[in-house]
């Protein structure tokens, strides 16, 4: 009885899916009925457009790119229906820049089960930054290891995803920063409470972003000039925060050491 | 009988005791799983979820604020006026648990600090400073003006926690998330801690800072616009 109940919600949700695309706040998962989908997609990772995305990513993206054409070659080989690309992209409205709403709905799975893939395997209950936890470089890597058998591909993705236009906006950007919040919070990485929290997140995220743009025209054997890039970029972009935090701090050393000698002189008179 | 299983006592009884018991037994196993997998929650609402989200950046500003605010008063007052020292000490010790417990609660949560947290610290600075510098009694004023606000916002806070966080679960029934339910107790003793402190400050003369009314008026104006930010920014 219970299960059914917990049917009855699960598709309850279903039915309404979220429409903010920013992940605010996260309960505390172990409380809840555990969600079928991951975040924005709207199906689950058992339905007909997991299943056909799913063997696209593998198969045909590498051959054809990020195209119509690898979608329905993918159709072709799994039987199914030829209509079945009209539904795909229903969650993406048409736009003049895009080719096709399937396509940003194939780029849009691309991103999202990465990301998911990326923590999957680390427990998600009683996060503790200082032990148990891979380093933010380590996720990184792996990250970017992700798109090597696509790696040929990445201009075309790029070319669709900085285009201005509504799907920046509501997915690819979004997207970005949750990739960057993962990364920070599933690693051993020190988190924040000031404007460190939005200084890191950006980092981070700009440093994916360049790592990711270098891979595009990387030609060396199983993109290790990529993975170079990306450790020294990191290691840059961290020490910049690192300069931030020790001019602060002396700052702050000057201004109280004037204020006492101010208040030491005016003692002496 | 259960027991007498696992104790290993004779063969015969223990099978005995296994054809016998068969039913209790299974009743057992159903119970002992029922407790490894209590009955769970449904999904927050993306709106219960954005509100959780508001409730936890405000706070945590505000707390943040308050501990500028009486740090601000401490370098000020604590030379002219030693007999304050330990009052405001205890006071700001507090604001800083509380603030701690927020910046834990973002941190665990994953919802993000007010973007201009910056601000908040200068201007909690200022307005610890500022009438400080004033008098005793203003800066009294000013902790009675600021306390109210607070006090009444986490009461708005409690009312909507307790009215829109009723979620149904998997067994039928309905009731309120743990995390709910401990973000309310947190909520509750921080709001009492903070009209203890509006206790202190009218104890400690605040009715006596000479503009009064346009001290604590003004003041109060400032956090209402400080909170509707806060939950915003």
């Amino acid at each position: 009885m219970s299960r059914l109940a917990a049917q009855k919600l699960v598709q309850r949700r279903l039915l309404a899916p979220s429409l903010n695309c920013t992940r605010a706040y996260h309960p505390i998962a172990k409380d809840y009925v555990a969600p079928v989908t991951i975040a924005p997609l709207t199906y689950t990772t058992d339905s007909l457009q997991s299943k056909l995305l799913d063997h696209c990513l593998a198969h045909n993206v590498p051959k054809y790119g990020f195209k119509e054409s690898a979608i329905s070659e993918s159709i072709k080989e799994l039987g199914f229906s030829p209509s079945l690309i009209s539904v795909l992209g229903a969650s993406n409205s048409p736009s003049f820049v895009h080719s096709s709403p399937a396509v940003l709905e194939l780029i849009k799975y691309h991103l999202v089960t990465k990301r998911h893939a990326l923590t999957k395997d680390i427990p998600q209950e009683n996060i503790d930054h200082n032990n148990g936890l891979p380093s933010l470089e380590e996720l990184l890597i792996k990250r970017l290891q992700m798109d090597i058998p696509v790696g040929g591909q990445l201009t075309d993705l790029f070319a669709q995803l900085s285009v201005p236009s509504q799907y920046l906006m509501e997915t690819a950007l979004p997207e970005l920063f949750n990739l960057a919040d993962d990364m920070i919070y599933f690693s051993s990485e020190r988190d924040h409470f000031d404007m460190a929290w939005y200084t890191k997140r950006l980092g981070v995220a700009f440093t994916y972003a360049t790592s990711k743009l270098f891979m595009s025209q990387d030609t060396s054997p199983n993109f290790e000039k990529t993975m170079e890039f990306a450790h020294d970029k990191l290691h840059n972009v961290m020490k910049l925060g690192d300069y931030y935090n020790n001019a602060e701090e002396f700052a702050w050393y000057t201004l109280m050491v004037s204020v006492n000698l101010v208040k030491s002189q005016l003692a002496r008179k | 009988m259960y027991r007498r299983l696992i104790t290993n006592r004779a063969t015969t009884t223990a099978t005995r005791a296994l054809s016998g018991s068969s039913a209790k037994m299974a009743a057992a196993k159903t119970t002992t799983k029922k407790k490894s997998s209590p009955a769970l929650f449904e999904q927050l609402s993306p709106a219960q979820k954005a509100y959780l989200d508001r409730v936890v950046r405000v706070d945590q500003a505000g707390e943040l604020g308050a501990d500028y605010i009486y740090r601000g008063q401490i370098y000020v007052l604590s030379q002219k006026h030693p007999h304050l020292r330990p009052i405001l000490d205890h006071m700001w010790k507090q604001e800083v648990h509380h603030r701690a417990t927020f910046n834990n609660l973002q941190l665990k949560h994953r919802t993000r600090p007010s973007l201009i947290t910056p601000l908040w610290k200068l201007g909690a600075t200022v307005m610890g400073v500022g009438p400080a510098l004033l008098s005793s009694e203003a800066a009294m004023a000013c902790t009675e003006a600021v306390e109210t606000v607070i006090g009444n916002h986490y009461n708005e806070q409690l009312r909507c926690l307790s009215n829109q966080f009723d979620m149904s679960k998997t067994d039928g029934t309905t009731d309120q998330p743990p995390e709910i339910k401990k973000l309310t107790d947190t909520i509750k003793e921080f709001r009492d801690q903070e009209l203890e402190h509006l206790d202190t400050a009218i104890r400690n003369d605040s009715h006596l800072a000479v503009p009064y009314k346009l001290l604590t008026e003004g003041i109060k104006s400032v956090c209402k616009v400080a909170i509707w930010t806060a939950e915003r920014v």
